[in-house]
């Protein structure tokens, strides 16, 4: 089903090998590895939330950001970019729609981890409601206890919506662990808290211009 | 709060009593930097006490905005964040502080004026905060913009800019309001908690802080529209032009740093960069310090002290905070706002 819907959404030359890859991939790409998180060096992890995946963990879709920073908010943002362009900002944790006249409504995401994160510019290429999770082969080795195959729902780590962004692996996604917003725990997505996502992906239709940004390194 | 002491000292006053500071002795014109190095520490104007920018806890020690900007200044000169001793002031006193040399630079929420610099012989060495007067309304009254607020009651502060800002706002978008003014800022704090208006009026950053006194601060939201320009920065002696450059290069250095992605994290990584940039921030090319007349690694110092512009800001005032004060005009020119710094080089 996603090899199908990946098919439609990147075009007639894409081979099934090729799709095949990136389906695990991403799948790999866009959850936390707690191998990969031992390794990680202190400082990191003062910045960082670790926290595994918890599939079954019901999130509903009232779950939003209610207070704070992270809370969706319109605010102050000069742009270039069109009214509609989604502009997220990974070492902020937001994602920005702009909405001209200097405004933006803003979300709390969650990121990518050190080191997973990433820039560009891409379109949102595929949109899809309660999306299933197969978790790939790699991943079922470092968590054996994990299901092979989960219905898209409210206990899905993939939460109530996700926006595809181009051919890459990286999606914008909901979660069933609204805590997380605001923290670098993925492996590239971003993850909305499922109100916020449901919101979002009601105004973001599909050939949307999606920038991503990050902070200079040295 | 700016807006209350400008308020308060009628124009002519303010004449007389510049006329007679410029009439009186004045600390000899150049020196400052010779002074605070002997010294051995810098003496900071700051505000009394000001949540997120400048706050003294039970044990003596200074936190805030404006105090991380003095601390970056002493890494600066002295290598030695810790090397400041904050001179509390209050908005009456805070330059007349500055032209009698009992503070060698002043980071107290000061908004940058015409008056203040051609009238008083000083100097503001750049703009550390873009504040605004802006507008707080309670969530359920579903308003995005301040151009929906037509026939609205206002709450504000008497005899503040504010009150007279927001009667332009209104006239210029051709709005109607009801005006609900209020001897004292906690009066129409309160006159708004208790539902006498719907909006409330005040500078952004004081707005962020108001919103933390009501009883369910999520209830209400301030809207992102900024109707005054309130450029609040650092000040030096307009005589010492030395100095004076060595603050605002300090001020331009954070800047620079979150834009080249140094960090006080990753400072001590910087000289081994490959980025020219980022080398010669470190000091590690190009010998820019000696023309300040400061080590090579001066801004690099700054840094290492309280962090760069976003670290800094996101500790006191933004998403670390209490207050979560977007960053909003204070963004970096390449992210969505106006900060621009001019190159190290």
């Amino acid at each position: 089903m996603i090899l199908q819907s990946l098919s439609a959404a990147s075009g007639p030359a894409r081979t099934p090998a090729r799709l095949s890859a990136l389906a695990c991939c991403w799948l790999v790409m866009c959850f936390p590895a707690p191998a990969a998180a031992q390794a990680r060096s202190l400082a990191a992890a003062q910045e960082t939330l670790d926290v595994g995946d918890q599939p079954g963990r019901i999130s509903t879709e009232e779950a939003v950001i209610r207070d704070g920073p992270f809370a969706r908010q319109v605010v102050f943002f000069r742009s270039n970019e069109a009214p509609g362009t989604l502009v997220i900002h990974t070492s902020e944790r937001f994602v920005y729609l702009v909405q001209g006249n200097n405004r933006a409504l803003r979300y709390g995401i969650g990121v990518g981890r050190e080191g997973f994160q990433w820039s560009g510019l891409v379109q949102v290429s595929r949109k899809a409601e309660w999306p299933d999770w197969r978790p790939p082969p790699e991943m079922l080795t470092r968590q054996p206890y994990l299901p092979r195959f989960m219905a898209g729902g409210p206990g899905n780590p993939m939460g109530a919506r996700a926006l595809y962004l181009g051919s890459t692996v990286f999606r914008i996604h909901g979660t069933n662990q609204p805590e997380t917003i605001g923290h670098a725990i993925s492996s590239g997505c971003f993850r909305l808290a499922n109100g916020d996502i449901i919101d979002l992906y009601a105004r973001v239709p599909l050939g949307t211009k999606v920038v991503v940004r990050h902070g200079a390194s040295l | 709060m700016w807006n209350v002491a400008k308020a308060f000292v009628p124009p002519a006053t303010a004449g007389v009593a510049a006329a007679l500071l410029l009439a009186s002795a004045l600390p000899s014109a150049a020196g400052t930097l010779e002074m605070v190095r002997q010294r051995g520490n810098v003496q900071c104007g700051v505000s009394e006490g000001l949540y997120g920018f400048s706050e003294r806890n039970g044990q003596g020690e200074w936190s805030g905005f404006d105090v991380d900007f003095c601390r970056a200044v002493a890494a600066a000169v002295l290598n030695d964040p810790t090397k400041v001793t904050f001179v509390p002031l209050s908005a009456g006193e805070r330059f007349e502080a500055l032209r009698a040399g009992r503070i060698d630079l002043l980071s107290r929420n000061s908004t940058w004026t015409l008056e203040r610099e051609a009238g008083l012989g000083l100097a503001f060495a750049g703009v550390t905060y873009h504040d605004g007067q802006g507008f707080m309304v309670m969530r359920d009254l579903n308003v995005t913009s301040a151009l929906e607020l037509d026939r609205a009651k206002i709450c504000v502060e008497a005899g503040t800019t504010s009150q007279l800002n927001v009667a332009d706002f209104f006239s210029a978008n051709s709005m109607t309001f009801e005006e609900r003014a209020f001897p004292t800022a906690a009066a129409a704090l309160e006159a708004f908690r208790s539902g006498q208006c719907n909006v409330l009026t005040r500078d952004q950053s004081a707005l962020y802080a108001e919103r933390l006194k009501l009883p369910q601060p999520a209830d209400a939201v301030v809207l992102p529209d900024v109707i005054s320009k309130e450029p609040l920065g650092p000040v030096a002696r307009a005589d010492d032009f030395g100095w004076l450059n060595v603050v605002k290069w300090v001020n331009f250095a954070l800047v620079n740093a979150e834009e080249l992605g140094i960090t006080s994290g990753n400072a001590s990584e910087a000289a081994s960069s490959r980025k020219p940039d980022v080398r010669r921030f470190a000091g590690a090319e190009g010998g820019l310090g000696k023309l300040l007349g400061l080590e090579d690694d001066w801004a690099l110092r700054a840094v290492r002290a309280r962090g760069n512009y976003a670290e800094i800001y996101e500790r006191n005032v933004g998403v670390e905070s209490r207050l979560g004060i977007p960053r909003g005009l204070n963004q970096l020119w390449t992210m969505g706002g106006i900060l621009y710094a001019p190159p190290l080089r």
